[in-house]
């Protein structure tokens, strides 16, 4: 497949798209400058197409709605590209340049007819029809997609889905068209670049690939290991096997913020020595061993990366907090104290230190460009490169490609747990607007600013909520084969029947409780997005 | 310390806003969408105006602890960083670098997750390092 999942194009590239398939994103809550971009260029033209089992706001502003079955994503693609390719709207010339694995995909989507996927999704075969010719007849169709697609034990194969739906039409590699993960976490695309990945080194090189270590051993003056390492579930397992001897959290709450809380506070609670370095005393750093106080976002200098690629400079606003130390500098002490002498005067040090290691990707980017240019789209080689703002722009170069894309066919499953008689309700679970993840920020909020939600609900549709005899604003339990929770109900509009919607923003309300051990078996990410629940009254 | 005015991007989500945040005795006392920023051409959001409050909190932490009898308690910089090394060098001889782990943070900066890699890699000597950096 092409790529590492970057996203192919630029927030610019909304304002040009014809058609916009938005996919498992709630864009108004997650992020809601985008929300405004994408509302403003269907102002100017763009047809909106939201696929998402909530009827989220950001389908006012949409041509279509598919409300599909929570996790069917997989059913539905497969049967649109079913359609596009029964029909012949796919690109032809295109894919046979640039692409291999045409029949495998063509024979994998052959089963998947509207009329079978509708069963899955519960969205009408026509409609899965009109949709499918929309995105293939438009000469520059894109998509946006966030957690809703990628938070399922199969989240790896919708994505692998959504790339092969936009190779098949045609629409990687130029303006107005592509692919655009939504990250959750403002630096989550800059994490992965930096290399804080189980296999990948800086700029994405391999851990795997001799020549891409020695790059950084030479730098470095250290021997690298050559073996891929564990994901965060893989380490979570090891912790519960009692093979894990430590772990180092660095700004993170994973007790909170992910699946299956019990499960996760077992496995930390059994490596030898916790170090947690963070702001607050929340619920992870409370059972460490050793706890180190961090600075804030306003303390620190230095870049970000966002979900268009663009690295964004940021800068140190106030003073540190007392006895608090910067990130990199409290990793280089221990470094230096371990007898690896790493030392920086800055963060524009380090920074240069990753251009000068990976220069095909960051060289031409400096802290006085940021300066004087803002954000700049890696790649981006040298000082007078303006940054890439669309990748695989030789797709429509009309030449035929040496290294093609491969088609990924992929098959729908259906979430790992399903619904029966005693747990009758799936609960799936996002973000809210006016909080972030675990709240441990944004329970801060000025006393003036008038918030629309300040505790936690479990969101119902009215037929639900009449059929266990619940009123709006009551308090229910709400329970799973692993935990249950004591939470106010709220009637939504926004919810079809069958489904139930919470956030994991509130300690008082621990929805990962609730939520399931299932993970993707290739990323690693875990599933929060479906489970089996019941709904009962309060005795 | 008066009144500034300082450019940064915001630290909630992937939108990367450009803020400018407003200063006036090392309090932020206010945030404004940054006209200038390409990507939210002055807008900004609830979180990215006004959730900056935590920074100020009187929670916040303001000294090392280390876990004695049960409990964790106050130390200096030098005890707590010392402790780490030790342990890390001596899990490192005794068990191996894969009985290790780091979880890095999606929030950092792109500098602070550069050298928590390499402190991963070069000094632990291991790959077992992950982040909620995978939505
Ligand atoms: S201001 Fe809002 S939309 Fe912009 S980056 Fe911050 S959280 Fe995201």
């Amino acid at each position: 497949m092409f790529g590492d999942g970057a996203p192919t194009n630029r927030f610019e590239d909304f304002d040009k798209a014809e058609v916009l398939l938005l996919i498992g994103s709630n864009t108004t809550d997650a992020h809601p400058v985008v929300a405004n971009r994408i509302k403003k260029a269907v102002k100017n033209g763009v047809k909106l197409i939201v696929i998402d089992p909530r009827k989220i706001d950001m389908t006012k502003s949409a041509e279509k709605h598919l409300q599909l079955k929570v996790g069917s994503d997989i059913a539905l693609l497969n049967a649109m590209m079913h359609v596009i390719i029964e029909e012949g709207l796919y690109d032809k010339d295109y894919i046979a340049r640039v692409s291999e694995g045409f029949d495998e995909l063509k024979e994998k989507v052959s089963m998947y007819t509207p009329e079978y996927a509708s069963e899955i999704t519960r969205v009408a075969a026509d409609d899965i029809r009109e949709v499918a010719r929309m995105y293939a007849s438009a000469d520059h169709g894109m998509i946006a997609y966030t957690l809703g697609i990628t938070e399922h034990h199969f989240g790896v194969n919708n994505v692998f889905d959504i790339a092969n739906i936009a190779l098949l039409t045609g629409n990687i590699g130029k303006e107005g068209t592509g692919i655009m993960p939504l990250r959750g976490q403002n630096n989550v695309q800059g994490a992965g670049d930096m290399g804080c990945l189980p296999n990948q080194l800086t700029g994405g090189l391999k851990v795997v690939n001799e020549a891409d270590r020695k790059i950084f051993e030479d730098a470095w003056g250290a021997e690298l290991p050559a073996e891929v390492g564990h994901t965060q579930t893989a380490m979570l397992e090891k912790m519960t096997a009692g093979k894990m001897k430590a772990l180092y959290v660095i700004g993170e709450n994973p007790i909170l913020a992910d699946v299956n809380m019990h499960h996760t506070t077992q496995a930390i609670r059994n490596v030898d020595l916790l170090i947690v370095q963070d702001l607050f005393l929340h619920e992870t750093a409370k059972i460490a061993d050793v706890v180190l106080p961090a600075r804030s976002w306003a303390e620190v200098d230095g870049t970000y990366t966002n979900a268009d690629r663009r690295v964004q400079r940021t800068r140190q606003g106030i003073e540190a907090h007392p006895n608090t130390k910067g990130d990199w500098q409290i990793l280089c002490e221990i470094a230096t104290l371990m007898g690896y002498e790493m030392n920086y005067n800055s963060s524009e040090e380090i920074w240069n230190e990753v251009r000068s290691l990976v220069p095909h990707m960051f060289g031409g980017m400096t802290y006085e460009r940021f300066d004087n240019e803002g954000g700049l789209n890696y790649p981006c080689p040298s000082v007078d490169h303006p940054g890439t703002f669309i990748l695989h722009e030789r797709f429509h170069q009309g030449i035929e490609l040496k290294e093609k894309s491969r088609f990924v066919p992929v098959d729908f499953s259906p979430p790992a747990e399903p619904t029966d008689d005693e747990y009758p309700l799936t609960l799936t679970t996002g973000r809210r607007y006016e909080q972030y993840n675990t709240n441990s920020q944004t329970a801060y909020y000025p006393e003036k600013i008038k918030l629309k939600q300040t505790e936690e609900t479990v969101d119902m549709h009215a037929d639900d909520a009449a059929s266990l005899n619940i009123e709006d604003g009551e308090y229910v339990e709400v329970a799973s084969r692993r935990g249950k929770v004591k939470v106010k109900a709220k009637i939504c509009k926004k919810m079809q029947k069958g489904d139930v919607f919470m956030s994991f923003h509130w300690a008082e309300v621990p929805t990962n409780s609730l939520t399931i051990d299932e993970f993707d078996p290739i990323s690693g990410t875990a599933e929060y997005k479906a489970c089996a629940v019941k709904i009962s009254k309060l005795a | 310390m008066g009144k500034q005015e300082v450019k940064m991007i915001c630290s909630y989500c992937g939108t990367g806003c450009g803020l400018i945040v407003e200063v006036e005795d090392n309090k932020i006392v206010k945030v404004r969408g940054d006209k200038e920023s390409a990507v939210n051409k002055g807008q900004t959001c609830i979180k990215g105006s006004f959730a900056y409050n935590y920074v100020h909190a009187k929670e916040r932490l303001t000294t090392p602890l280390i876990r004695k009898n049960g409990e964790l308690q106050p130390a200096t910089w030098k005890e707590a960083l010392s402790f780490i090394a030790e342990k890390l060098t001596s899990f490192k001889k005794d068990f191996g670098p894969d009985s290790m782990s780091i979880f890095a943070c999606a929030r950092a900066t792109n500098e602070t997750n550069y050298v928590t890699q390499k402190f991963a890699r070069a000094v632990l000597g291991m790959n077992n390092i992950d982040g909620c950096n995978r939505t």
